[in-house]
């Protein structure tokens, strides 16, 4: 499953993340109490999931909180497709890669494996492992990432897309996206043969996150009225009476009506769990149990429920045993003092995530557009560290200023990159410094800078807040100009000078093109600069490690020096567990608590 | 009559056509459906747009939209109905039907408690105006009345669910706590009681000495945990609990409906007797169901039986006591099975959920589950419609106490029971009966924050996702359930009011 940048506001209401700290005490406690430090056995050895040794599964049951309906197996249509949704279903489907717990990428090797076997132009190989079936005997095979590709690359006019930009075929998510980078298709001796290779059209710097988990093609053949085979030749003639056939079940046909656990038939799995015949009860909860055909690791415990329940329902439902982990939305100050109070038959965790905050300067208008000093008065007036210590830090002991934009502080990488590009000049509020270039920008006392971001939001109301009684001492005069339609508004027509808000990291290596190059589609202030874009352009056209860290390193020096925005803080996050489960382990990505799920094991 | 009622229904109905229209405009107004695309930066970003305003007919006219969503409404009458799809691509027939069985589940017994004992406090307090139980109750009534919600749950899930299941681990109650609850007992029960500053030191001593050697028995016995009932106990609350409906109904000089009573409540324990292997070895709730009918049925017939010149009286006594009976046995039943549902669930109040998920157990263990789901919100629900109710009642009976015609009855010599059941109270009902219809058509809809706090599926969460996510068929189904239950109960209180009050039906 491919984890995309979320929107802003998406990100603020999703933000089920949470940081890799390997030793990291419960919130506002100094001393590791007993019991507190059951993730640090699963954590110990890098970003990926543990190597526990020899598994069996155990009876038993482990309840989990998502906040809301599972909507059904084919969870890449853009009407089920949700962070909820993931929660279940990659539980279900094995993949080539998943993301570790700093948001790092890892290989799945009981999956399969994959490597680059040539690097310009772009090939990739992937190979499944020998065992791997669908839980109804069928191995998993190059014909069910064939259908994979179809999904995202043949158009309602039965060809292969040009650019990504006609009506698809399939109602997927990511559109034609995989059909643009790779015209061609996967390519393989036989249908069913365990090794493929993907030949890209341009280099393709996100590579390793393009290919995860597919969908079983024999049902979508059976579904069809052909065989396997014929599906496969059918893809590759681009015939489109079978291929219509196909797209129609592939869109419709594994939507659920909330409550029926879809038909075993036509709903294998691939991965450590599978449904639970009558586990689906509509609006209350989905159960899962382990897949007793998989041939990876087994799950470690037998059932796995997910309980629909709003966060504030989560802590006292813990506390009860209702349920044995949580992961509370937006946590607050009070999220982690009431977990804390629950004493030792409960371990919390506190993190930074994936979802860091930002000031964004307006470079289309206003005064901070055409004037460096300006921008430069107004970095040295705002109080990062203030904001981080009063509102971040209460709930995330470890949080710190944040002082990148494409690594985040828990990342291996961090330092080096921070070190080279940054040097600390933003660090501490230096009024007499900023009132200088203030004087230099030529601004005159009173000058007025609205501040935007998406109402209601307490927290980023209490940083504007830190703000102004910093920066109001230079001669700006900062004004709250928070209103609930922001994006749709404010944002696209400008009126701000400055905006608040977050972006959701992706794990991609090249989204944040987007975003800082002059013709990027998230580049709402309007920002240009030429060493920034060509650094991008470099970065994106090549798979090599070594050139995406030297290209970073010289976009963010630019961006400081230039002053794109200013980066604030990763967004704090908060899990929380029942003592009695063992290898609970929190995670910076997207995915959430649930990343290792089939790990999770009650102590005997 | 008839002509009223259709010229009512014919009213609703255009009623309810001119809310539909503009509750669907105020929804797709509501805001952006497509914000969170508009915010996103997928290369397929505008595929993704034109995909949900396909899927959401953005692009066709408001008026197009709202005369196919009315046209699916209408399909309901032909056997077809189409309530369209939610943004998730979910159908919304299906969605509306499992919420609104969820949301009656939770508010059917809220609602009926909550019209009991709201209007028999009610009563209690306007009888006995200006007392410290008056008192008591008035301010208890307007606390519970502006309880926030979410904060009430969160006290009742620490206190009656959290502690309640660390206690019952153990299941024995501490000395001092035996003390403070019996002289907690001592004193309301002479609070409500009343008479002379004797009589109420007797009734408290008396209910404090009993409550104190029950509370020390049920801990000896380890009764918390393995209770019991009993075929005695359902004898004794039942034939109690006859005399008090025959002296509340009937007045207990009417010997031959005190008879009817207690021959009701020893052919119910007679026929437990007879059933209770069936009802033990394979219960149903189709086999609960039809014994309910049967016993109600050979309750009224005893009341018949003994009837004599006041049949009618006679057959309600019996009918109550049949149905008090029932529920006793009902009670002992679940009473039973305690012990073996501690053993499948440890902590039995939950805080969240309707059931528990995979359940396994017997049918009454079932049953015990709901039961233990489901008490905490209707707890909650039936604390904030007592205020109301019971406020309401207490002023509409004082009303009915100060009139002439009562006086008159005082008068003439009737008893008090007489002037106060017969004449007083049948009167006062007439206004309380709108509010009750009114209290839940509301309670349908809204229960939203019950049904959030409590993890619950319902119409409340139909709503509030269909809003957040300006999506309007979720939002008109809710609309729709809603509307119409606000209408029927309107019509059904208007009728009850003609068969209350004599005046109206000319």
């Amino acid at each position: 499953m491919k984890i995309r940048r979320l929107s802003a506001a998406v990100a603020v209401a999703a933000s089920g993340a949470l940081l890799f700290s390997a030793c990291t005490s419960p919130a506002g406690n100094d001393d590791p109490a007993e019991g507190e430090s059951t993730a640090t056995s699963a954590a110990a050895d890098g970003p990926c999931k543990a190597d526990l040794g020899d598994i069996t599964t155990a009876d038993g049951e482990v309840k989990v909180s998502v906040e809301d309906e599972f909507l059904g197996y084919n969870t890449n249509t853009p009407e089920t497709y949700s962070t909820y949704n993931s929660a279940v279903t990659d539980r279900i489907f094995g993949g080539f890669y998943y993301f570790g717990a700093d948001g790092s990428i890892c290989a799945d090797e009981d999956y399969g494996t994959y490597e680059a076997i040539s690097e310009d132009p772009l090939q990739v190989q992937y190979t499944l492992n020998d065992e791997a079936a669908w839980s109804d005997g069928t191995p998993i095979t190059y014909a069910d990432y064939l259908l994979d590709w179809a999904a995202q690359a043949i158009t309602e006019d039965g060809k292969v897309t040009d650019d990504g930009s006609e009506t698809p075929l399939f109602n997927h998510i990511s559109g034609l996206t995989l059909g643009d980078y790779v015209p061609e298709g996967p390519q393989a001796d036989a249908p069913d043969a365990k090794s493929f290779t993907y030949d890209y059209e341009r280099v393709y710097a996100d590579w390793k996150i393009q290919i995860g988990s597919a969908f079983p093609a024999h049902v979508v053949a059976e579904e069809a009225g052909v065989s396997t085979e014929e599906l496969v030749t059918a893809i590759q003639d681009l015939d489109m009476d079978v291929l219509k056939k196909a797209a129609k079940f592939w869109n419709e046909g594994w939507l659920s009506q909330p409550g029926e656990v879809p038909d075993p038939a036509i709903a294998p799995v691939s991965g450590p769990y599978d449904f639970k015949a009558d586990g689906w009860e509509a609006g209350q909860y989905i159960t899962l149990e382990a897949n007793d055909k998989y041939w990876g690791t087994p799950a470690a415990t037998k059932e796995l429920t997910f309980r629909f329940v709003a966060a504030d329902a989560q802590i006292q439902a813990l506390a009860n045993g209702d349920l044995d982990v949580i992961q509370p939305n937006g946590p607050t100050v009070d999220t982690v003092t009431q977990l804390e109070q629950l004493g030792d038959a409960v371990t919390v965790d506190t993190n930074q995530n994936l979802t860091w905050e930002h000031l964004d300067f307006n470079f289309n208008s206003g005064i901070f557009s055409d004037s460096l000093e300006a921008r430069e008065a107004f970095a040295l007036c705002v109080p990062r560290q203030k904001i981080v210590d009063d509102l971040i830090k209460p709930i995330a002991p470890e949080a710190v200023m944040m002082n990148a934009r494409e690594v985040f502080p828990f990342q291996e990488n961090y330092e080096a990159t921070v070190s080279e590009s940054y040097d600390g000049r933003y660090d501490e509020v230096d009024l007499e410094a900023a009132k200088e270039k203030f004087a230099a920008a030529g601004l005159k006392e009173g000058e007025k800078v609205r501040i935007g971001y998406a109402a209601p939001n307490p927290r980023r109301a209490a940083e504007v807040e830190a703000i102004k009684s910093s920066c109001d001492q230079v001669g700006f005069e900062i004004v709250d100009s928070a209103a609930p339609d922001f994006f749709d508004k404010d944002l696209p027509n400008g009126d701000y000078e400055v905006a608040l808000f977050a972006w959701a990291g992706s794990g991609q290596i090249a989204s944040g093109e987007n975003i800082y190059s002059s013709t990027g589609q998230q580049n709402y202030g309007g920002y240009s600069d030429k060493t920034v874009d060509e650094a991008w352009k470099t970065l994106a056209s090549t798979t090599d490690e070594a050139v995406h860290a030297e290209q970073t390193v010289i976009i963010e020096k630019q961006l400081w020096d230039t002053l794109f925005g200013i980066p604030l803080f990763a967004h704090p996050g908060v899990i929380a567990s029942s003592s009695s489960l063992e290898n609970v382990r929190n995670t910076a990505a997207q995915s959430g608590v649930l990343w290792n799920s089939e790990q999770w094991a009650r102590a005997s | 009559m008839l002509k009223f009622i259709l010229r009512r229904i014919g009213a609703s109905a255009l009623v309810l056509l001119g809310a539909s229209l503009l509750m669907f405009f105020l929804t797709i107004n509501s805001g952006d459906p497509l914000k969170d695309l508009r915010e996103s930066n997928d290369p397929n970003r505008e595929q993704l747009m034109a995909q949900r305003s396909e899927l959401l007919r953005l692009d066709d006219s408001p008026w197009e939209r709202y005369w196919d969503w009315l046209s699916g409404v209408g399909g309901c009458f032909t056997g077809n109905c189409d309530l369209g799809v939610t943004i998730n691509g979910v159908d919304v027939l299906g969605l509306t039907q499992q919420a609104a069985v969820s949301t009656l589940r939770l508010i059917t017994v809220a609602t009926v408690l909550a019209i009991i004992v709201g209007i028999a406090l009610g009563i209690l307090t306007a009888i006995r105006q200006y007392s410290g139980f008056d008192y008591s109750i008035t301010f208890s009534a307007f606390l519970f009345f502006s309880l926030p919600v979410f904060w009430a749950a969160t006290l009742l899930k620490e206190f009656a669910a959290i502690q309640y299941n660390n206690w019952i681990a153990d299941g024995h109650y501490a000395p001092w706590t035996i003390v403070i609850v019996a002289v907690v007992a001592g004193f309301l029960l002479q609070a409500v009681l009343g008479g002379t500053r004797k009589r109420r030191m007797l009734t408290a001593a008396a209910v404090f000495a009993f409550v104190t050697v029950i509370l020390f028995v049920f801990n000896a016995l380890d009764w918390w945990r393995n209770p019991m009932f009993g075929i005695g106990g359902v004898l004794v609350v039942s034939a109690a609990a006859g005399v008090l409906v025959t002296a509340l109904v009937a007045g207990l000089r009417n010997r031959r409906a005190l008879y009817a009573a207690l021959t009701t409540v020893v052919v119910g324990v007679v026929a437990y007797l007879a059933f209770a292997p069936l009802l033990v070895n394979s219960p149903s709730w189709g086999l609960l169901a039809g014994l309910f009918v049967l016993a109600v049925l050979v309750s009224v017939g005893i009341g018949a039986a003994w009837g004599g010149y006041a049949r009618k009286q006679s057959m309600l006594v019996t009918g109550i006591t049949g149905v008090i009976t029932s529920l006793m046995v009902f009670a002992d039943l679940l009473i039973a099975h305690w012990a073996s549902f501690l053993g499948v669930k440890s902590r039995p109040i939950s805080t969240i959920g309707s059931q528990t998920p995979n359940f396994t157990g017997g049918f009454w263990e079932q049953v015990l589950d709901m039961a233990t789901q489901i008490l905490l919100p209707t707890i909650l629900l039936t604390l904030v419609s007592v205020a109301t109710h019971s406020r309401y009642t207490r002023s509409s009976m004082l009303e009915t106490l100060n009139q002439d015609y009562v006086r008159t009855a005082r008068s003439k010599g009737l008893s008090e029971r007489e002037v106060i059941v017969k004449h007083a109270f049948r009167n006062a009902l007439i206004p309380i009966t709108t509010i009750v219809a009114f209290d839940f058509a509301a309670l349908i809809g809204g229960a939203v924050i019950t049904e959030q706090v409590f993890g619950w599926k319902g119409m409340g969460a139909l709503f509030q996702d269909g809003l957040n996510a300006v999506d309007p068929a979720p939002v008109m189904a809710f609309f729709l359930v809603t509307g119409v239950a606000a209408v029927l109960m309107n019509l059904l209180a208007d009728i009850a009011y003609a068969a209350l009050d004599p005046r109206i039906r000319r």
